[in-house]
């Protein structure tokens, strides 16, 4: 992969922890891939934050939200590829996933209201109303229980990288 | 990976004593009708319960949106049907998300409460997690840690185990684990936040690396099934009221044909010479306060009875005897001391013991101090180690 960028000023550097690729087709063809994947990295990654245990089941429970929101492209080709790297306290997950381009503007806008003040009024608003979590409430409830960032970057081909950082180490108890 | 599908991964239960409902386990369901048995079990519940439900989710590791939103909708649909109905989510400080996730439902209904589970587990905790038990088990473990050296070997300890810790306190055992027997891995768990920041600074000022410490519940661990060769759980199953529910975690946690080891004491065979007569009384005194709080200080040679009702196999005991002659006299005297401030102290008034009663009980310890440093004295503290196998 590698064709991800990071701002060139100001941007600390994270450093590279693991990485996974599959073929999305692979990906998709079972729901618990996403309990998999996220379950393992999470150890992976955990072994040396300050509580491993702690750290592994609340990385898992984010990430997986991340990856089930990927797991519903209806792009049917290319690769997934998830990265995870650190910075301190922070640690950054790297969602490369093909996307038609119209679920591309959707992420967008998607990410846009994760980074509104009023995220939180519009997760509570789908939690109380009846439609199954959507793709962007899931989103939004990463940023409101979890308090992670997001971003969109462009990625080669029909790809998008969503970029979340994840403070764990910071969320209280 | 671990057998996700040899075992149902989630479990929901509705206890109509209590009026709970809980959920417990890993549910990421793709879709929610994989939940129906579930949903329907919630809406039976809050069909047949008054006044309060209680929805437990002490023992729920991870759940998806998609399954938090199937379950909170009958509840917050509940909330505004029947408004004579209050909800009480029970969380777990342990389980991170939990209180997050699950209080954002009381900022939509108030009827919904969301209470962190935690401090109270059993009625003596306050004595131990937080209180001067720090200097006392720094140096008990000093005393113990020259028998068990030899003993653990015996009982399963060999470099390159994969070990958990369970109850480790300040992480002494841990560390003189690591030093000595090089285990691959060392999980150490504790519900006493300072205690492990305590283990955590010290792994850092000496640079030790390789022991995970981690906060936790050793009745409702997070780890997972079946990951240690050894599980270690030492002078802690006597302090629960009701140690067969730890050891079930112990061995849930214990890989099949791993071992379970477990240190106990009995108190009232504490002994010394002289004054054996005046120790004896005392110590047999300390099994009775500690029952009081419920707390089984006598448990030690109980172990074996509750490693075979917990079903392991292959199960060994031992016993041996921290005295006054291993090393030095003044550390044995150090504990008795320790053990005085709290029993007599704290653990006593407590009680609501009175001023004659104390002054008998503290005497028993000065005697057995006595007894420790006498030139010709003799002063022992008994310690019962059993371990048993997980059957394959
Ligand atoms: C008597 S101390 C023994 C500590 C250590 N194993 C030793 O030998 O020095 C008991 C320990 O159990 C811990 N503890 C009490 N309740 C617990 C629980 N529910 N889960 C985990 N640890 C607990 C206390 O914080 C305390 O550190």
């Amino acid at each position: 992969m590698g064709s991800v960028l990071h701002d060139p000023a100001g941007e600390p550097t994270f450093e590279p922890m693991i990485q996974i690729d599959m073929e999305i087709k692979t990906f998709v063809s079972a729901w618990k891939h996403c309990d998999y994947v996220s379950t393992y990295i999470a150890r992976m990654i955990s072994q040396n934050r300050s509580d491993s245990v702690r750290h592994s089941n609340l990385f898992s429970s984010a990430f997986n939200e991340l990856l089930e929101v990927a797991f519903r492209t209806r792009h049917a080709d290319g690769e997934l590829a998830c990265r995870v790297s650190r910075h301190g306290a922070t640690d950054r997950i790297e969602l490369t996933f093909p996307c038609m381009p119209e679920e591309r503007q959707f992420y967008q806008e998607a990410a846009s209201q994760v980074a509104g003040f009023e995220a939180r009024e519009r997760y509570l608003n789908s939690v109380s109303g009846d439609l199954a979590p959507s793709r962007e409430v899931v989103l939004l409830e990463l940023a409101v229980d979890y308090d992670a960032t997001l971003r969109v970057e462009e990625a080669d081909g029909d790809a998008i990288t969503l970029v979340m950082d994840l403070p764990l180490e910071g969320l209280q108890h | 990976m671990s057998p996700y599908n040899l075992h149902p991964r989630f479990k929901t239960q509705y206890d109509a004593n209590n009026q709970e409902f809980s959920i417990s386990g890993v549910i990421r369901p793709q879709a929610i009708d994989e939940l129906g048995p579930s949903l329907a079990l919630l809406r039976d519940a809050i069909g047949r319960v008054r006044g309060v439900l209680y929805v437990n989710v002490r023992r729920l590791a991870q759940m998806n949106n998609a399954a938090f939103h199937a379950f909170s909708r009958i509840i917050l649909d509940a909330c505004r049907a029947r408004p004579d109905l209050k909800f009480v989510v029970i969380t777990s400080s342990v389980v991170g998300w939990t209180s997050r996730k699950f209080g954002r439902l009381s900022g939509i209904e108030p009827n919904i409460t969301v209470e962190e589970y935690d401090s109270e587990f059993y009625p003596g905790q306050g004595f131990l997690e937080e209180g001067g038990f720090v200097p006392i088990l720094r140096t008990q473990t000093k005393m113990t840690w020259r028998h068990e050296r030899a003993i653990l070997p015996r009982h399963g300890m060999r470099p390159g185990v994969v070990m958990a810790d369970i109850c480790c306190g300040i992480g002494d055992f841990a560390v003189l684990v690591q030093k000595e027997f090089q285990p691959s891995r060392i999980v150490a768990l504790d519900h006493s936040i300072s205690s492990l920041d305590y283990a955590r600074r010290v792994m850092r000022e000496f640079d030790i690396r390789g022991i995970e410490y981690t906060y936790g519940d050793a009745s409702e661990m997070l780890l997972d099934e079946a990951q240690f060769d050894l599980v270690t759980c030492r002078h802690s199953l006597q302090i629960f009221n009701r140690p067969e529910l730890i050891l079930k975690e112990l061995y849930r946690i214990c890989k099949p044909g791993g071992r379970v080891y477990i240190t106990n004491e009995k108190n009232s065979h504490c002994l010394g010479e002289p004054r054996a007569e005046s120790i004896r009384w005392t110590y047999n005194e300390v099994a009775k306060l500690f029952a009081h709080f419920e707390m089984d200080v006598e448990l030690g040679p109980k172990s074996r009875r509750y490693l075979i009702e917990a079903g392991f196999d292959d199960i060994r005991v031992e016993t041996f005897t921290v005295t006054n002659l291993d090393g030095d006299p003044q550390d044995f005297a150090d504990v008795i001391v320790a053990w005085a401030d709290v029993y007599a102290g704290e653990m006593a008034t407590k009680r609501g013991d009175g001023p004659e009663f104390v002054a008998r009980f503290r005497q028993g310890f000065q005697d057995h101090i006595f007894a420790a440093l006498h030139p010709k004295g003799y002063a022992g503290w008994p310690i019962w180690v059993a371990s048993g196998r997980r059957p394959q």
